[in-house]
């Protein structure tokens, strides 16, 4: 039978304590550091060779929706009452209420060194030492909203815009796609403004620190913005009946992308499905 | 769907022949990875032609960036160093670039993308030794080295 993914803001304590719990534990097991290497070998950008499955290609949204697959199996094989809360960046965006409180995520950085230093996750407590790192600090690091130079979360308006989008993804398949639904949502534009990095990629920026780089997954939030982000892809299906994961059929020879992303029946490293499988997971999870 | 991160080891071969890139795991695990992760540590982002043009005098730079010297050298990829300590950037499609760092945007040069992860470090905070090797995975494999 299906499960449901809660809003976090709908979470009873017991929910939360469970969910911290369930996390600390993966940790504890070695397993959550597994996670985190996957993530940082997986980004391939499209300006270097090789296959794209994770970032800057169409199957941006089914590799990161059987990575948080892993993570939930994972985690209910700790605890099976725990699933993956999301948060709803178009609603909760103080960053000082959920998901960023005590019980849960634990807040911002202190100004010094954008150390966490509240929560479950903070250092001091114990259980969250981070070892996959791209620079050399042992503790969780946030800077919500960019305090020395703010910038606001993406909103409804930004997201609608990615859902109206009627086509999956286009051609090139890469980050420089002005349409389709995925990359509007992935969220890589052109130029060096602040309007070079929307949706996805904004709120990694929002949150700072550890979430900036390829090491993001060592920040608990990235599963539950993740999460969300998985949610609107099934939202824009919902809106967009019919619509189907593109390409259909792999690039074929003389074209750029020959190899490099995945067609929608062709098997997405480093799991044996395809994004077609995916498109569907109503019998495994839905959202509340 | 009945794969769990274990099972990461499951379904490697290539969706199709040679497009996929070895990973850092795989290369690390067994005397061959090993061999061939140090032989790799030097190209640091092998990349792409792109479809943009690139300036032909911005090919190095050296200079102290908010207390940290940055260096780099464009030989046919870019090897950038922080403090001395490998920084791996990464080329988009359109020709800007972004490093480990600062890993969701990108920056017209990779002066500015290394500017920009200096922005990001704490004082008295580095870059992993590891870096340039943990990046260099990403292409790994026989995509690593077209440089």
């Amino acid at each position: 039978m299906a499960y449901t993914r809660k809003d976090v803001s709908t979470l009873t304590a017991a929910e939360k304590r469970r969910f911290v719990a369930a996390m600390l534990e993966i940790k504890r097991r070695g397993e959550y550091d597994e996670f985190v290497r996957t993530h940082i070998e997986f980004f391939v950008p499209d300006g270097e060779y090789g296959l794209r499955s994770a970032h800057m290609a169409p199957s941006f949204l089914p590799w990161h929706r059987q990575f948080l697959l892993d993570l939930e199996r994972a985690l209910r094989r700790v605890d099976s009452s725990v699933t993956v809360p999301y948060w709803d960046w178009t609603r909760d965006r103080s960053a000082s209420a959920l998901p960023w409180t005590k019980d849960l995520l634990g807040g911002t950085g202190r100004r010094s060194d954008h150390q966490v230093t509240t929560g479950p996750f903070a250092y001091a407590a114990g259980k969250w030492k981070i070892t996959e790192n791209i620079t050399d600090e042992p503790y969780l690091t946030r800077d919500l909203g960019r305090a020395g130079a703010p910038i606001a979360l993406p909103t409804r308006s930004d997201l609608d815009g990615a859902l109206a989008d009627p086509v999956y993804d286009v051609s090139p398949w890469d980050s420089t796609c002005r349409t389709g639904f995925r990359n509007r949502l992935e969220g890589w534009g052109t130029g060096s403004g602040s309007a070079s990095w929307r949706n996805h990629n904004r709120v990694h920026k929002w949150v700072g620190g550890v979430m900036l780089g390829g090491a993001s997954v060592n920040d608990p939030v990235f599963w539950l913005h993740h999460a969300f982000i998985d949610l609107q892809w099934s939202r824009w299906q919902n809106r967009h009946r019919g619509a189907r994961y593109l390409p259909a059929k792999p690039p074929g020879p003389g074209d750029d992308q020959e190899g490099r992303v995945v067609a929608r029946q062709q098997r997405m490293p480093p799991w044996d499905v395809t994004p077609e499988q995916l498109e569907d997971v109503s019998r495994i999870y839905r959202y509340a | 769907m009945s794969v769990s991160v274990g099972g990461v080891s499951v379904g490697r071969e290539p969706v199709r022949p040679g497009a996929v890139r070895r990973t850092r795991r795989e290369a690390l695990r067994g005397a061959f990875g090993a061999v061939l992760a140090v032989a790799l540590v030097p190209v640091v982002a092998a990349s792409r032609p792109t479809r943009s043009g690139e300036d032909p005098g911005d090919t190095a730079f050296d200079e102290t960036y908010r207390g940290r010297r940055i260096h780099g050298v464009l030989k046919g990829s870019w090897q950038v160093t922080v403090d001395g300590r490998p920084l791996h950037l990464m080329r988009r499609a359109d020709g800007t670039w972004l490093s480990m760092v600062d890993h969701y945007r990108s920056y017209p040069t990779a002066l500015e993308a290394t500017r920009a992860a200096v922005d990001e470090l704490s004082p008295g905070r580095e870059l992993r030794e590891a870096d340039g090797q943990m990046g260099q995975m990403h292409m790994g494999g026989d995509h690593g080295v077209h440089a």
